[in-house]
């Protein structure tokens, strides 16, 4: 019968795996931690280590402040100020420098990105926006909301019988170029006049030879406040881990995990949860995967906030170098997690929340930096690059 | 894309336990519930109580959890017709000026779906609504609501069906996701299990709305009176005709 069926299924999800080298010229882990933008957790895994290194905690703690603006009306994001402050890149003028002018002259670019995130919205009851650092203002609508402000979208693709949310796409940098055209004066009318949108943000901005508290006096007039992000860390000991080899990505039986399974691991590590199988455990009955073997101490740290992909990748290059002197550990891993409602995972492919909003990418390091790339998202999810 | 909604918490004569209830529904998601108060039909003309006022039940609404907004409280009116000469399933799918039909969950049903007066319901903007806080207090009741469920689903083909809770006490109502699972036992798919508690429900109040307009599209708004001082500027002509 077609309810028994359905009730035998698991919820849709997607699980992409792939591997490669830090050192191969088309490695795409870069492009692909710089393109999620919307992250909130950050965990790293360090087998057979008992304190951090240096380098690790100072990059650690400089994951960067994050500000919560109370009740921002949206025309505010698309301001000519704004837009010029904080999301235009100035390129560097090196085109238009003579050759004949010596090299001492270039000019630095400034570079700055910055990201923003509606609070205390739901992506699959309430209205959402979010501002990429390429300059896209998304918002995802309902339909009333979508048909109040006049502006054009498109149907979401995971919207159901009936088609109950739009989304709609703004380009900050394409806007600015013309500040009298139609578009924009439409664009702006709508957000100050037929449909003023107000939400919570959560912003985060990454600049280069800039203010540092730029953001807090642009918004000084809207209750602005800064956060740090949380960070938690703790040391386990006797800590069984799955042995894995860089080549095998499947595993290989009796001889190394396959990636899902490390996954799955992963998940169990995170939880906190015994590992033991043990049959009177009433919260979990997972086992370690085999082959695995025991670590005598292994260090979780978890960065929890509104941490921005830059601070990601140099996470990423700083774990890289952590096999540049010998060490006990075979491999280390690097979890990212996304916001559960923010409405696109990687670039700009829509997110939607099923049962579950997850979308999330983990890099297991080995010590000939050799890496594996995981990608999942749940339901109503494009599928990851 | 809607707002959870649970469309029927039952209205007692506790406003306390009322207002634990709605703190609880807020509590766990639910950005619009609706006070049930339920009537029987009798012959003679009868006085329907005045329904709850929100400004007695709360100063401030208990804001929904995850959101920056208070929850929004509508009421509703249930009638029960136990005579099937005065209206049955199909009079009331067919002709009668309601929003809801809702199937009952405490004994097994007498009579079969048809499919002609189930569609025309389903065009007419009427949806089914389907209760599960029986099915939480007694096993035998859980059978009749599962089956009485799946005999719809097989009609009606799970289109413009709500599952509300039904819900005297604050331990009977559950999340709207555990809700939109407890659809899926009812036969129907996961996305219109969702819709089940956002999606159509909405669509249900909006028809209730539309009975006050003229085919959903125009609605009278009253007009605040405009006092002495600002009729003199302007000529007699020109002055809106009021009722006095």
């Amino acid at each position: 019968m077609a309810t028994l069926r359905r009730l035998r299924e698991v919820p849709r999800h997607l699980l992409v795996c792939e591997k490669s080298n830090f050192g191969h010229d088309k490695s795409r882990h870069r492009h692909l931690v710089e393109t999620h933008y919307h992250n909130y957790r950050v965990s790293f895994l360090i087998p057979e280590c008992g304190i951090l290194s240096k380098e690790l905690k100072n990059l650690v703690m400089e994951t960067g402040p994050y500000y919560f603006v109370k009740n921002l009306p949206l025309h505010e994001l698309i301001t000519h100020e704004f837009i010029n402050t904080f999301v235009k890149k100035v390129f560097s003028l090196e085109p238009f420098v003579c050759h004949c002018v010596s090299a001492s002259l270039r000019i630095p670019p400034s570079l700055c990105s910055c990201c923003a995130l509606t609070y205390n919205t739901n992506i699959d009851e309430d209205n959402t926006a979010a501002l990429l650092p390429n300059g896209k203002l998304i918002l995802s609508l309902d339909k009333d909301t979508y048909e109040e402000t006049g502006l054009q979208g498109h149907p979401s693709r995971y919207s159901g019988r009936k088609i109950m949310k739009f989304v709609v796409s703004i380009d900050l940098m394409d806007l600015s170029c013309n500040l009298d055209s139609k578009k924009y004066k439409r664009i702006s009318w709508s957000f100050k006049e037929k449909k003023p949108l107000k939400f919570d943000f959560l912003l985060a901005w990454h600049h280069t030879g800039a203010e540092e508290s730029a953001m807090m006096s642009y918004f000084s007039s809207y209750r602005i406040q800064e956060h740090q992000p949380k960070i938690a860390v703790s040391t386990m000991t006797d800590l069984q881990c799955p042995v894995l080899q860089s080549s095998e990505l499947g595993g290989k039986p009796e001889v190394a995990c396959g990636a899902w399974e490390l996954l799955d691991w992963l998940g169990a590590v995170f939880s906190d949860v015994e590992l033991n199988n043990e049959p009177n455990n009433f919260i979990s009955t997972y086992c370690c995967p085999q082959p695995s073997t025991v670590v005598a101490k292994a260090y979780l740290c978890t960065i929890t906030g509104f941490i921005l992909p830059e601070k990601i990748c140099l996470l990423l290059e700083q774990l890289c170098r952590y096999f540049d002197e010998p060490k006990l550990a075979p491999w280390v891993t690097l979890s990212v997690q996304g916001f559960a409602d923010s409405p696109v995972s990687w670039r700009e492919k829509e997110h939607g929340f099923r049962k579950g909003g997850e979308h999330l990418y983990n890099f297991v390091i080995f010590n000939n930096q050799d890496y594996w790339l995981q990608m999942a998202v749940g339901a109503n999810d494009d599928c990851p690059p | 894309m809607a707002v959870f909604a649970d469309l029927d918490l039952r209205a007692g004569s506790d406003l306390k336990a009322l207002r634990g209830l709605v703190e609880n529904a807020a509590h766990l998601g639910y950005s619009v519930v609706a006070i049930n108060h339920v009537v029987e039909f009798k012959e003679k003309k009868q006085e329907i109580e005045k329904p709850v006022a929100v400004s007695e039940l709360f100063t401030s609404l208990p804001i929904v959890q995850g959101k920056s907004r208070p929850i929004k409280i509508l009421t509703r009116l249930t009638i029960i017709v136990s005579d099937p000469s005065h209206c049955n399933v199909l009079v009331a799918c067919t002709h009668l000026d309601v929003d809801l039909v809702c199937i009952t969950v405490t004994e097994k049903l007498p009579f079969y779906f048809r499919r002609p007066p189930i569609n025309v319901a389903i065009d007419r903007g009427v949806s089914f609504e389907l209760v599960y806080s029986p099915a939480i207090k007694d096993s035998t009741m859980r059978r009749y609501t599962i089956s009485n469920a799946l005999n719809l689903m097989q009609i009606c083909k799970g289109k413009n069906v709500i599952i509300s809770s039904a819900a005297e006490r604050p331990l009977e109502i559950r999340g709207p996701y555990d809700v939109a699972n407890l659809g899926l036992l009812f036969g129907l798919s996961e996305s219109d299990a969702k819709a089940a508690v956002s999606t159509n429900c909405r669509a249900a109040i909006l028809h209730g709305e539309t009975r006050k307009t003229a085919f959903g599209i125009i609605a009278t708004v009253k007009k605040p009176r405009p006092s002495e001082a600002d009729d003199d500027s302007l000529p007699a002509c020109k002055k809106a005709k009021c009722e006095d």
